[in-house]
């Protein structure tokens, strides 16, 4: 490292030794910066410096208006847009869906946790879905809802018509939010047994040998014990359901049918990309932030006082 | 105790139910990867008859599958190798040295952690754009290392951590440039969380399809995963290959998720007890 050599005139009357010395002291100063500062380029460059960008971006026009400033007008027609506004009911239902999207790993793993016989072969199973990626799911689960599919010929052997999972704009969110949820629960049931790895054993000891119930020790012990680990699931599942399902929208139903699949970033995606609309994109992108910042810190706020703790 | 027993039993049978149908899907395309077209047709669920590879070696060949293999490959290697180096660099220069910034910056760190590619993908596509990197391996690899080097930084922090100082001390009195702790210190102690990371890194990069859609738009630059996107219009009538072609993607995912399974939820867990 030539950083010493640009040392000024004591450098140059010293004694060898010491010369080295203060080189060696300069460049130990440098080292550090030199260490982050690859990393913190690309971090300010490609993920702080967009998202000054993107908000910059969406006050201004599209097509002949590009660069202008427009106020506000596109956020006027983003909810004016009837595609978005199905966009954010659907984030409103994957609020509503996310209890139960939490419950199922957070049941599994107290079961696993309690030693159900067979733990190992669930828990090295149920992740299993975790690492694929949803492309390779949502084309696996285009053959299995089809109309020829697994799904429906079991339906039938008990007298059911075949269900057009896909096809229905009622059913079809709840379909690929269903299969959003088996492809991942295994992640935050990963999370859960690691969480309950750190619980006090003793105390569950003591309130069984006082005669708690499984009920009682889950209600009392358990959920109490886990509250940074539940926080932590919640935030990381809603998280993943806002951002992580485009792959399945994308291969699935690409927002259809009718638009009923869109999710925020389907939408911003579909701008950008296939409508030539980046700064309606980009306003549409402001949105996805405010409304995960708001939803994180709300669930954390309410987790905390429902959670008990300070 | 005997009840406690029998219902330990019969949670087991619900949780054998959704064992099976966690695998399902997956021995389902397999099974159909196996068949003919004729056999696929008049029976469509039986198991296959014949274990015949004829429909794998079509995608492989007719659906441009090894192409986009080796693009992933390469996409992937590159990103992981330039993580891995950033992040331990960055993460050994928070944990153990002190200087101006360094609070600021894995603030910073942790804040461009909750920052959602969608929410920057369109001033990013831009940038891109105007560097000249769009479509190109170099863009898309920066795009994943910008993508996971937070997450990255923050692991490998929290991993020497838990290194104590006094061998940096030791190694730094024996004539040492942080440097050359960096090198023959860091680097050796932090192989475990090097490969767990880089497993989840290479996984994350493997799976992805909207930042490769989004940088690299051409046919011939595709990624796997945005490979497989293609193969339901390329197969509509032809459902065994498409689903041998999904089989191809999937299988490197199963090897490694096999091998790996350990590293990868140490490498999971290791984000949520952490912080």
């Amino acid at each position: 490292m030539d950083a010493g050599r640009t040392g000024g005139a004591t450098a140059h009357v010293a004694p060898p030794v010491a010369q080295a010395a203060t080189r060696r002291l300069r460049s130990d100063r440098l080292a550090p910066y030199v260490l982050v500062a690859p990393a913190v380029l690309v971090i300010v460059l490609l993920r702080l410096w967009p998202l000054l960008l993107g908000v910059n971006f969406s006050f201004t026009g599209d097509g002949e208006r590009n660069g202008t400033s427009v106020g506000l007008s596109n956020y006027v027609e983003l909810f004016r847009d009837p595609l978005f506004r199905t966009a954010l009911r659907n984030v409103g239902l994957l609020v509503l869906l996310l209890p139960v999207a939490v419950a199922i790993p957070g049941l599994l793993a107290t079961f696993i946790f309690l030693r159900v016989p067979g733990h190992r072969f669930f828990r090295t199973v149920y992740f299993f879905p975790a690492v694929l990626s949803p492309v390779i799911i949502g084309a696996i689960f285009n053959l299995l809802l089809g109309a020829d599919g697994p799904l429906n010929a079991a339906l039938e052997t008990v007298g059911l018509g075949p269900v057009d999972w896909l096809g229905e704009p009622k059913l079809a969110i709840f379909a690929v939010v269903g299969v959003h949820i088996w492809a991942t629960f295994g992640m935050a049931l990963v999370v859960f047994l690691s969480g309950f790895a750190t619980l006090d054993t003793t105390l569950l000891d003591a309130a069984r040998s006082d005669g708690a119930s499984t009920r009682q020790v889950i209600w009392h012990v358990i959920m109490p014990g886990l509250s940074r680990t539940i926080q932590f699931v919640f935030v990381t599942t809603m998280i993943g359901m806002l951002t992580s399902m485009f792959g399945l929208l994308f291969v699935m139903t690409s927002g259809g049918p009718g638009g009923s699949t869109y999710l925020p970033e389907y939408y911003i995606w579909t701008q950008q990309g296939q409508m030539n609309r980046p700064a309606l994109a980009s306003a549409a992108s402001t949105v996805l932030f405010l409304v995960m910042l708001v939803i994180g810190l709300a669930q954390i706020a309410i987790l905390r006082r429902g959670l008990r703790e300070d | 105790m005997g009840d406690a027993r029998l219902s330990r039993w019969l949670v087991a049978v619900p949780m054998t139910a959704l064992a099976l149908a966690t695998i399902y899907p997956m021995v389902f395309t397999t099974n159909i990867a196996m068949k003919t077209q004729r056999e696929y047709i008049f029976n469509r669920f039986s198991p296959s008859r014949s274990v015949q590879w004829d429909n794998v070696t079509t995608a492989w060949t007719s659906g441009d599958m090894a192409q986009y293999f080796i693009n992933s490959l390469i996409v992937v290697g590159a990103a992981v190798a330039l993580l891995l180096l950033l992040g331990s660099m960055a993460g050994f220069a928070l944990s153990h040295l002190r200087f101006r910034g360094s609070r600021a910056l894995f603030l910073g760190c942790l804040a461009a952690l909750f920052i959602p590619f969608q929410v920057i993908m369109v001033p990013l596509a831009r940038t891109m754009a105007d560097g000249g990197l769009i479509d190109t391996y170099p863009g898309l690899v920066l795009a994943y290392v910008a993508q996971f080097l937070p997450f990255t930084i923050y692991l490998m922090t929290s991993y020497y951590s838990g290194i104590p100082g006094e061998i940096i001390d030791a190694a730094r009195i024996d004539g040492s440039s942080f440097y050359g702790v960096y090198r023959r210190i860091m680097v050796p102690l932090g192989l475990p969380a090097l490969l767990s990371i880089g497993i989840l890194d290479a996984l994350f990069c493997w799976n992805d399809v909207l930042i490769a859609l989004l940088m690299m738009p051409s046919a011939e630059h595709r990624t796997l995963m945005v490979g497989v996107t293609t193969l339901r219009g390329q197969y509509s009538n032809d459902i065994p290959t498409f689903a041998a072609g999904v089989l191809i993607a999937a299988v490197p995912v199963m090897m490694a998720y096999l091998i790996f399974q350990r590293q990868i939820a140490d490498a999971v867990t290791a984000g949520a007890t952490k912080g």
